[in-house]
């Protein structure tokens, strides 16, 4: 608590101080309307909440923006995560695009046609400070480049010590056979063993890992194929622990926050988790011990999940707001003010002098960065992802009460259905 | 007396066209009707036209047009009526159970209530006031505290059911489809029960008691007088609840959404919730396309509703 009101306080001040600055110098500028600045026009920019300082963060930018252009006019809307996606729908369909948007995928405005390819509203070496392997996530399947990643986030599994060690589990499970004799083993003690998340926020990426897992992947060709041999091996070891109830109760109804939060209060012996999560039960509790570790898979190979969240560009048809736009972006990946900026979501940056600089002091963080070379991503990019990451979330959770085949059968043919 | 005179002007106008004086009547209250006439054009046809014509387009999930549709958003591969998976059998009776169920329980209940609360008893006031609560506060935030308390590992509801041994264990009420539709008609029934008991209570106080006095006079037993005298008497506020109470439990959102926590086609849907799992899944068009039948459905109910129970007739 101490340490939040320390942090607001710090916030609240530099946000001051940052505000005097700007209109000190806002004042002179707008009086002298000095040559080689923008003419006044506005820019959104909507972006979701990582955490309790997202909101000051961007405004620390926008400040220093604000300092350099005085003449533009920058409205940040923040919204949480769960219903991003229906904010930003929301926005599009009331034609009102934001100019930079921080989403978790763009295929779908991408394919609609209302971006900029976003190596024209960033400059070449702004581009070029991203880390590649990274940079790559944001190219669409016509091979242009339709969004920029601007936070990076890879998942390991945490495994509650004590727990384990209480269970008479004397390492963390490398084989999904190790995973399934743990769990039970955790169970029997009575708490839960691992964590499932397959309720409406996760499911996809719950499902994605337990896939990657049998040594399979979803797309075939161009195709995103849901009902193919490694799924099907997927889910029948997913059904396999639920059955044995090694897992939360309904795991078809739980998300990710629900299963840390039963891991934080010492109820769950293991599940896959990210940065952020991590961050919160360090700093809020402290008594749960833990350790972080590989995925398990069928034979032991490691396995983790990478996430990027981009940056989109919608074209608004305005050049004055293309040009600020760029400007705004160049700022916001330079170092200085990135760095303030990655640190309050929690996760890991992009650019690689940050990763390089993070790789080198994070600690808490380092088997994360480690994982980042070998982490798979989802298949964003594909146009058919967001129909198969809805039929996933609708109908993964299911498992608990049907066959693998069944399940992935439906998820196919919602799949299907949608072209 | 000016009375005479202005009915013999009145007959004196009828030899002109009839139309006239009525015509300019109605420019006359133009003014005052103005505003609500507007109010339904923008909230009620506009809307609806809106509906119609976005069942016929085309669109992907972010809401983005893509030209017209024909009847795919109905019938197509991912129409609304065709799409894989989705469980209509229990959809149907869901939507069916829903509205019956709680409309009927809810009156009945209020029967009772307002039968009680018309009596006179000390602190009649403050359990009247008590009966208003869910009413008075959103049916969101009633929802969340139910949804709340029977979470499985700190809710209260479902800890008080361990303690005095109903329950051997924690149940997830909310986290299976078919336990979570019932819990939402409990708590539909629990948030529709003041209005309906206030309007019931309303038409009690209506009720003449010299009326009852005689019929007691007369002989008439407790029964009886409920039976013959109150009841018929209750009808206008019965129908008037009963009407209302329909629209709102068929269109009622919050509390199925809010209770329901498995994602998915599963079977705890209505047709109302239904369409907003495709409003998120398959875009605007596609749940429009399904809020036509609803709007349809809505339209019939009331039809059938109005031609059988006649709530507009007049008790003799």
């Amino acid at each position: 608590m101490a340490k939040l009101t320390k942090a607001l306080a710090l916030a609240a001040a530099s946000v001051f101080v940052l505000t005097a600055c700007s209109t000190g110098t806002g004042g002179t500028a707008s009086s002298a309307a000095a040559a080689g600045q923008l003419p006044a026009t506005t820019i959104k920019i909507l972006a979701p909440s990582y955490g309790d300082s997202s909101q000051a963060d961007w405004q620390k930018i926008i400040d220093e923006f604000k300092k350099k252009e005085p003449n533009v006019t920058v409205e940040l809307q923040i919204e949480a995560w769960d219903n991003f996606t229906d904010k930003v729908k929301a926005r599009i369909q009331a034609k009102d695009y934001p100019d930079i948007l921080n989403d978790n995928a763009f295929a779908s405005e991408a394919t609609a046609g209302l971006l900029y390819p976003i190596n024209e509203v960033m400059s070449d070496s702004t581009l070029a400070s991203i880390e590649p392997a990274l940079l790559k996530n944001g190219l669409g399947t016509d091979g242009k480049q339709w969004a920029a990643p601007d936070i990076a986030s890879a998942r390991l599994m945490a495994t509650n010590t004590d727990l384990l060690k209480k269970a008479g589990v004397s390492a963390p499970p490398k084989t999904w056979a190790d995973l399934e004799t743990a769990a039970a083993k955790v169970a029997a003690t009575g708490v839960s063993g691992y964590g499932m998340p397959l309720g409406s926020e996760e499911a996809q990426v719950e499902a994605s890992l337990w896939l990657w897992g049998a040594g399979g992947d979803w797309p075939q060709g161009d195709k995103l194929v849901a009902n193919q041999p490694a799924s099907v091996e997927a889910f029948t070891e997913m059904k396999k622990l639920i059955d044995a109830k090694s897992t939360q109760p309904d795991p078809g109804a739980t998300n990710r926050q629900a299963v840390a939060d039963l891991f934080d209060n010492g109820k769950l012996g293991m599940y896959v988790t990210h940065s952020g999560l991590m961050s919160v039960t360090r700093q809020k509790f402290p008594n749960i011990h833990y350790e972080l570790s590989q995925i398990p898979s069928k034979d032991g190979t490691p396995v983790a999940f990478g996430v990027t969240d981009f940056i989109l560009a919608f074209n608004n048809n305005d050049a004055n707001r293309k040009q600020a736009t760029k400007e705004f972006l160049d700022l916001f990946y330079s170092d200085p003010m990135y760095e303030g900026w990655y640190k309050g979501t929690g996760l890991l940056p992009v650019t690689t002098s940050m990763i390089a600089a993070g790789k080198a002091s994070d600690t808490d963080n380092a088997a994360f960065y480690d994982a980042l070379s070998y982490v798979k991503f989802l298949p964003v990019s594909n146009p058919q992802w967001d129909a198969l990451k809805n039929a996933l979330q609708g109908t993964a959770g299911t498992i608990a009460k049907d066959t693998p085949e069944n399940v992935l059968s439906k998820i196919q043919a919602q799949v299907d259905a949608q072209g | 007396m000016t009375r005479p005179s202005a009915v013999t002007a009145l007959r004196s106008d009828s030899a002109r066209p009839r139309k006239r004086p009525r015509r300019t009547g109605a420019l006359t209250a133009l003014p005052w009707v103005t505003p609500t006439l507007l109010l339904i054009a923008g909230v009620v046809i506009y809307p609806t036209i809106l509906m119609f014509w976005t069942a016929f387009r085309k669109y992907n999930s972010y809401g983005i047009e893509q030209g017209s549709a024909g009847l795919n958003n109905f019938i197509g591969p991912a129409g609304a009526f065709t799409f894989p998976t989705v469980p209509w059998a229990s959809v149907w009776t869901n939507t069916v159970v829903w509205v019956v169920v709680v409309v009927l329980l809810t009156l009945l209940l209020s029967l009772g209530l307002a039968q009680f609360l018309n009596k006179d008893f000390p602190g009649r006031k403050a359990l009247r006031l008590v009966i208003i609560l869910p009413w008075a506060s959103s049916v969101v935030m009633t929802t969340t505290v139910f949804n709340y308390g029977l979470q499985t590992d700190v809710g209260l509801f479902n800890r008080l059911l361990v303690d005095t041994g109903i329950l051997q264990t924690a149940y997830g009420f909310t986290k299976d489809p078919t336990s979570a539709f019932w819990v939402a008609v409990f708590v539909a029934i629990y948030v529709s029960l003041p209005f309906t008991t206030y309007t019931i209570l309303a038409g009690l106080q209506s009720v003449p008691r010299d009326v009852l006095e005689a019929a007691h006079v007369d002989g008439a037993g407790a029964a009886q007088r409920y039976w013959q005298i109150v009841l018929p008497l209750l009808r206008p506020a019965i129908a008037a609840a009963t009407l209302i109470n329909i629209i709102n439990v068929f269109n009622s959102l919050p509390i199925l959404k809010i209770l329901n926590e498995t994602p998915g086609f599963n079977t705890g849907h209505t047709t109302t919730t239904l369409i907003f799992a495709y409003k998120s899944t398959l875009g605007p068009g596609v749940a429009s396309a399904l809020s036509i039948f609803n709007f349809f459905f809505c339209l019939v109910i009331i039809a059938v509703y109005l031609g059988i129970v006649k709530p507009t007739k007049e008790v003799q």
